[in-house]
């Protein structure tokens, strides 16, 4: 089933490639991994604590690298988000984009990538999916992205690039350190790794997954490879890519190292407080919609670090709905500012207006805008408020200081999203300027579903939750523990 | 693009609008010669006129009957009789016959009145509940602009606030009321109200006779129109000025059938003129003022947007944003809502091609709306210039020079930079053929 969902697409890209079907096939090749990453929540076991659905073959056995998967809470909201979104991109994409095969190729191959990425169970096969989602996203920007493309597309590589040195070398002391030697994730000896060890292997992955997410001060290459991307692949980069990095942090940093993690924790949530503050102010500070939207992203990962710091089992709980909540509000707005783009042919503040207009502006691509900056900003009903209230829930005992910075940053969202609506929906269309097309109904399509998710998800948040929190359980237990030894060792010493 | 009539003998005007003084002394109207602005005017003249229709009988029904009823819930349900009321301009048996068609309701409106946009004969409430009538609440909002803006000039503003008029009203008041001891001890206590609507009703009356007479003038030049009659747009506004002549003298008075008695609070023999009584308190009012197009900008008071004497008020069809401003959804405006009805093929066919096509064409014909007023009001400032100056091709250069003055006079009511205003003015806007 796992295998199903890496292979489907990746062998989808290659009938594309050659050529085969079109934007019909590939929506149907990106629809049955949804369909089947929907399939896998009605056979999972809530109660189970360890992975499911596991799947192992021997590869390359010589040098430790096997295909073995696995699915956990988490595992599966990421297919489930990976599918949605995926399948969203394609149907975002305008008909008529220039070499369309390829375009779908390329969005599959990285969909199925990624989905490796998610569910494999072997360090070293993870860092070839993770290698692998850099091709079609490389070129996605590149071919497909506007102006200033090619910079953008550049400026991500050597970013990911230094990434993956950081996680390769990780992984490889991982290897040489433990005995037996092994790149399974369940093989690993923790034990045999001494404290100092495990707090570098764990800065280091910090920082191979912090490019990823990315985290201050790792962002620069964010803001241009979102706002040059085209509409599909900035919700691609925003909506899935990001969560590689979220998800290997929570994985092989978390998941791996309890005791270092512990240790650095104070230093995480601090670091996420200030990605809070950091993200939103640069946001406020921006004139382009999209590179207001980018930034926002930085932020909202910074919640996700507070949250993963706190490492209770409400706030792991958190992170994992936020990753999800994140995604599905980021898709919409890159979404909607891709369609006011394609309309209006600008995403300057400073010249959009009154896209709120009934007759002659955007009015529906507007009230999802205004949705899309609600559930971005935590108002209550909406999926983005039950994550970030569970993450400051989960934090605050821990982290009283950051989690209130964390909540301020809700407010400063609030004030750039209410500049962005102000300044776009708001107003009056310029009389000599505003001919914009109508929006087609195929247009207004995956804004819909993504708008009725958000609000389901904000309405009815178990169906959301319950998923990740025996993960959750299972890993702030881990965490406690090992603090409850930290502590007891220090008493030991001082006494 | 602008048609020459005359050549100028002045050096060229360096006021802003030169382009546009040069038309108008040239003979021309303030909207540029083109065929499609000719086709877009015309077409609306018609789809303006069978509303038109309907708000000017209603408007003397509802002064003439309604009078000052304070709870005057059925006065847009209009009496058959003023449905057959003969158009003193129009028909056989027209005054002065300016439309060769019926002097009765016009059938469009007929039909309209009895099915509606629902296409279904519904009884008449239910339709006006509905919403699926002609929008009588547009013509009121005129009225209301006209009330509110007195002082336009002319002699019947001062007239209603003499004694003559008063006791004039107060009898036809006393008559009103009588056997109504509600509303006898309503007028004793609030004797002024019923003054104030009394007043209110005279302009119901002033407005239906102004639209009375352009209800014809249109319907004769959509037909004019059709048989390639009407080729220029300067013909067209000319023939409003001929029309605005034609009928200057036409009495304005106001009387109240009461019981079967008719009372009269303006006399026909005061001499009150159309001209200078119901058009130029109309255009000023209604075109460059305000209302029914409020709403369709939004002013800072607190910025000096918003002048101190409301006679500076500039807020008119002639200035209006025909966008709608956000969700407000303000305008298209219930005036457009009802020239949709009646719009002519060719300009439904017109619209399609255009902006959104059906999607937006209540906005098209708004803007085409601001188009045709913009040759009334070139209409009215030509009538004016003709009445109070000089011919266009006057030998003498001061005569010519004044004529220019007046122009730019005129011209400057769009160009007032103290109220930064001079954008919201549309009348560089209808320069532009894309200004849809």
């Amino acid at each position: 089933m796992l295998s199903l969902l890496i292979g489907l697409p990746m062998v989808g890209s290659l009938g594309l490639f050659l050529g085969l079907g079109g934007r019909r096939l590939a929506i149907v090749l990106a629809g049955i991994p949804l369909v089947i990453s929907l399939l896998l929540f009605r056979d999972f076991d809530l109660q189970a604590t360890g992975m499911q659905w596991l799947e192992h073959r021997d590869w390359i056995p010589q040098l430790g690298l096997n295909y073995s998967l696995g699915l956990d809470g988490l595992s599966l909201l990421m297919l489930a988000l990976n599918g949605l979104i995926t399948l969203i991109a394609i149907l975002t994409t305008e008909p008529e984009v220039k070499r369309p095969n390829l375009f779908y190729g390329l969005i599959l191959l990285m969909s199925g990538a990624v989905n490796g990425a998610f569910t494999t169970q072997n360090l070293i096969l993870f860092f070839l999916f993770y290698e692998l989602v850099l091709i079609p996203i490389y070129l996605l920007i590149s071919i497909w992205g506007s102006n200033k493309r090619d910079y953008a597309a550049i400026k991500f590589l050597i970013y990911t690039a230094v990434s993956a040195v950081f996680l390769l070398g990780a992984f490889l002391a991982i290897y040489w350190i433990g005995d037996p030697h092994s790149f399974e994730l369940a093989e690993i000896p923790i034990s045999d790794f001494s404290p100092a060890v495990q707090t570098l292997l764990l800065l280091a992955l910090i920082v191979a997954f912090g490019i990823k997410m990315p985290l201050i001060p790792f962002h620069t290459w964010l803001p241009d490879a979102y706002g040059e991307s085209s509409a599909p692949v900035a919700m691609l980069l925003g909506g899935v890519l990001s969560k590689l990095g979220t998800y290997g942090l929570f994985r092989f940093g978390l998941q791996l190292w309890p005791q270092a993690w512990a240790d650095l924790a104070g230093i995480l949530a601090w670091w996420g407080a200030v990605a809070v503050l950091s993200g939103a102010l640069a946001a406020i500070a921006q004139k382009d919609i999209k590179r207001m939207v980018a930034y926002s992203s930085i932020g909202h990962m910074g919640y996700i670090l507070l949250g993963m710091a706190a490492a209770t089992p409400i706030s792991l709980t958190g992170v994992m709905v936020q990753m999800v909540a994140h995604g599905l509000i980021l898709a919409l707005l890159f979404d909607l500012v891709g369609l006011v783009e394609r309309k209006v042919g600008t995403r300057d503040l400073d010249v959009l207006n009154g896209l709120l207009n009934p007759l002659r502006g955007l009015p529906g691509i507007s009230a999802l805008l205004i949705l899309g900056g609600m559930a971005s900003a935590g108002i209550p009903g909406l999926v983005g408020f039950v994550a970030e209230f569970l993450i400051f829930q989960g934090s605050y005992s821990d982290f009283p200081l950051p989690t209130l910075i964390g909540i301020l940053g809700t407010g400063l969202t609030a004030v750039y999203f209410v500049i962005l609506l102000n300044r776009t929906c708001f107003g009056k269309l310029d009389n000599r300027t505003a001919y914009y097309p109508s929006v087609q109904g195929w247009e207004r399509i995956p804004g819909l579903i993504l708008a009725g998710l958000i609000l389901w998800f904000g309405i009815q948040p178990m169906n959301l939750v319950k998923w990740p929190q025996q993960l959750a359980f299972t890993l702030s237990t881990q965490v406690a523990q090992t603090h409850t030894v930290i502590l007891a060792e220090a008493s030991e010493v001082s006494g | 693009m602008t048609t020459t009539l005359a050549a100028t003998k002045l050096p060229p005007s360096t006021h802003p609008f030169a382009e546009i003084v040069h038309r108008l002394e040239a003979g021309g109207s303030m909207l540029p010669d083109t065929p499609e602005n000719l086709m877009q005017i015309i077409g609306l003249y018609k789809a303006y006129a069978v509303p038109m229709d309907f708000y000017w009988r209603d408007l003397l029904y509802i002064a003439e009957q309604v009078f000052v009823d304070p709870l005057p819930f059925f006065k847009f349900i209009i009496p058959e009789e003023y449905l057959k009321l003969a158009n003193h301009y129009a028909g056989e048996s027209a005054d002065l016959r300016i439309w060769r068609g019926i002097d009765t309701a016009h059938p469009e409106l007929l039909e309209f009145m009895e099915k509606g946009e629902l296409k279904r004969k519904l009884p008449r409430i239910l339709h006006h509940l509905w919403h699926d009538r002609i929008n009588m609440e547009f013509a009121e909002e005129c009225m209301r602009a006209m009330l509110w803006h007195r002082d336009m000039g002319g002699l019947l503003d001062p007239y209603m606030d003499s004694e003559e008029y008063k006791q004039n009203a107060d009898r036809a008041i006393r008559a009103y009321v009588q056997g109504n001891p509600l509303l006898q001890g309503l007028y004793k206590l609030f004797p002024d109200m019923f003054m104030e609507l009394c007043r209110q009703a005279t302009m119901y009356s002033v407005l239906g006779l102004f639209w009375e007479v352009m209800a014809p003038v249109f319907f004769e030049m959509s037909d004019l129109y059709d048989e390639g009659k009407l080729t220029t747009v300067p013909e067209a506004m000319n023939f409003l000025v001929n029309g605005i002549f034609a009928v200057a003298g036409r009495p304005i008075y106001h009387r109240v059938r009461i019981r079967g008695e008719w009372y009269d609070i303006v006399p026909k023999s005061k001499g009150f003129t159309w001209l200078y009584e119901a058009a130029f308190p109309y255009v000023e009012a209604v075109f460059y003022r305000t209302s029914p197009f409020r709403g369709t900008k939004s002013y800072n008071a607190q910025a000096n947007q918003v002048p101190t004497n409301q006679l500076d008020f500039h807020y008119g069809i002639l200035y209006a944003d025909k966008f709608p401003v956000a969700s407000a959804g303000i305008p298209p405006t219930l005036l457009h809502q009802d020239m949709y009805h009646f719009l002519p093929q060719y300009l439904v066919d017109y619209y399609r091609q255009h902006c959104r096509g059906e999607e937006d064409m209540l906005i098209q014909l708004g803007v085409s709306f601001q188009r045709s007023m913009y040759n009334v009001t070139s209409a009215v400032i030509q009538a004016g210039r003709a009445a109070f100056l000089y011919p266009l091709d006057d030998p003498n250069p001061r005569h010519l020079m004044m004529n220019r003055r007046y122009f730019e006079g005129q011209l400057n009511r769009f160009a007032r930079p103290e109220y930064g205003i001079r954008e919201a003015a549309r009348l560089t806007y209808i320069q532009d053929q894309n200004y849809r």
